[in-house]
């Protein structure tokens, strides 16, 4: 259908009607300009975060050093890992974005098959890095994160506490490690990851739409996979933010 | 297709999808090696340089090259015209302003 005649248009002056100025159908520039105001959206969350939080380094309680709240694993109960688990969550988006990248090119071979293959992992990864979450919010409340309070203003003797272990020594809070630190830290904590594991969610239903459809052979008999790419180019993006949510509240 | 007279063979702005060709697996998976050798550089890192300025500088370079390879090579953004691909990226600009308004007028949240 669409797919036929469509070099005699991309030979055409690029200004002068009849055809895409920029060899693009008008799905994916609608995405592209939605990402766009999406990077907005989350660019205003992340800097917002920076702004706060470097508002309160001259407060008498301290913003709280990231490794001191998030040093969890599954199964490692008590151990001090900081970093481990949201290393780990990282690589499961990247290698879902990977899954997705292998879908969208093997839907330009037209390959029904090995597209659904393909689909099915990124819901998969998706999933996973969705659990993965749910895991990290209940053990940050177990802690004493909410969203209008925050157990983590650290006092100096958890400091000094916190000098004295090592990675993968046993780890537990005293008393008098912990006070009432800036509620900031909790709210923005769950606003963001939370904004940004809905954006996950939405793209795994999305996903699970264009893996059904792939199966049922919809695209098959539309001639072409571009609501593969589409779906991709969201995927992706998801994955985009999460490398500055990683970098903004896990490295800085 | 669409709502309008249109007769086949004929440009039609709301159906049309541009051939697309397959570029093979390679750069696919290098990418996705270069975005794990990063991340595993961030965690090395994160535990041997000293927390500070600097570290944090290296941070978030690091998240731009993840994310230009995130975007050129995953989201095919190398392959787009060179038009498209400013008609997104320049606007990000904003985002620099934001940073600078925010880091110039931001000692004046210290107060509250």
């Amino acid at each position: 259908m669409a797919n036929h005649n469509t070099a005699a248009f991309e030979e055409k002056p690029m200004w002068a009607g009849g055809r895409s100025p920029f060899n693009v159908s008008y799905g994916k520039l609608m995405m592209w300009i939605f990402l766009l105001s999406d990077a907005f959206t989350f660019s205003s969350l992340l800097v917002g975060y920076g702004a706060i939080r470097f508002s309160f380094s001259t407060a008498d309680v301290k913003w709280p050093d990231p490794a001191a709240i998030f040093n969890h694993f599954p199964f490692m109960h008590g151990y001090f890992l900081p970093l481990l688990f949201v290393s780990v969550m990282t690589f499961i988006l990247i290698f879902s974005s990977v899954t997705m990248v292998l879908a969208v090119e093997a839907g330009h071979r037209n390959s029904k098959k090995e597209v659904s293959k393909y689909m099915f992992y990124t819901i998969l990864g998706g999933l996973a890095f969705l659990g993965c979450q749910a895991w990290e919010w209940s053990q940050f409340i177990g802690d004493g994160g909410r969203l209008d309070s925050n157990f983590f203003g650290i006092t100096e003797q958890g400091y000094k506490h916190l000098s004295t272990v090592g990675f993968g020594d046993h780890f537990h809070w005293n008393e008098g490690d912990r006070t009432w630190g800036p509620v900031p830290f909790a709210s923005l904590f769950f606003i963001v990851t939370g904004f940004h594991g809905f954006h996950v969610f939405s793209g795994v239903v999305i996903n699970v739409i264009i893996w059904i459809n792939t199966i049922r052979g919809t695209y098959e008999k539309r001639g072409h996979y571009e609501m593969v790419e589409k779906t991709g180019l969201y995927w992706h993006f998801v994955d985009l933010v999460w490398v500055f949510v990683f970098t903004f509240y896990y490295l800085i | 297709m669409g709502n309008f007279h249109h007769t086949p063979g004929e440009y039609d702005p709301i159906t049309y999808v541009p051939h697309t060709e397959s570029h093979g697996t390679k750069e696919l998976w290098r990418t996705f090696w270069i975005l794990l050798g990063i991340t595993i550089l961030d965690f090395i890192l994160y535990f041997t340089m000293p927390p500070g300025l600097f570290r944090n500088v290296v941070f978030i370079f690091f998240g731009v090259v993840k994310a230009y390879y995130i975007v050129g090579a995953f989201m095919h953004m190398k392959n787009e015209k060179v038009n498209l691909a400013m008609c997104i990226l320049v606007p990000t600009v904003f985002i620099i302003g934001l940073v600078a308004g925010l880091l110039y007028e931001g000692n004046a949240l210290s107060t509250y």
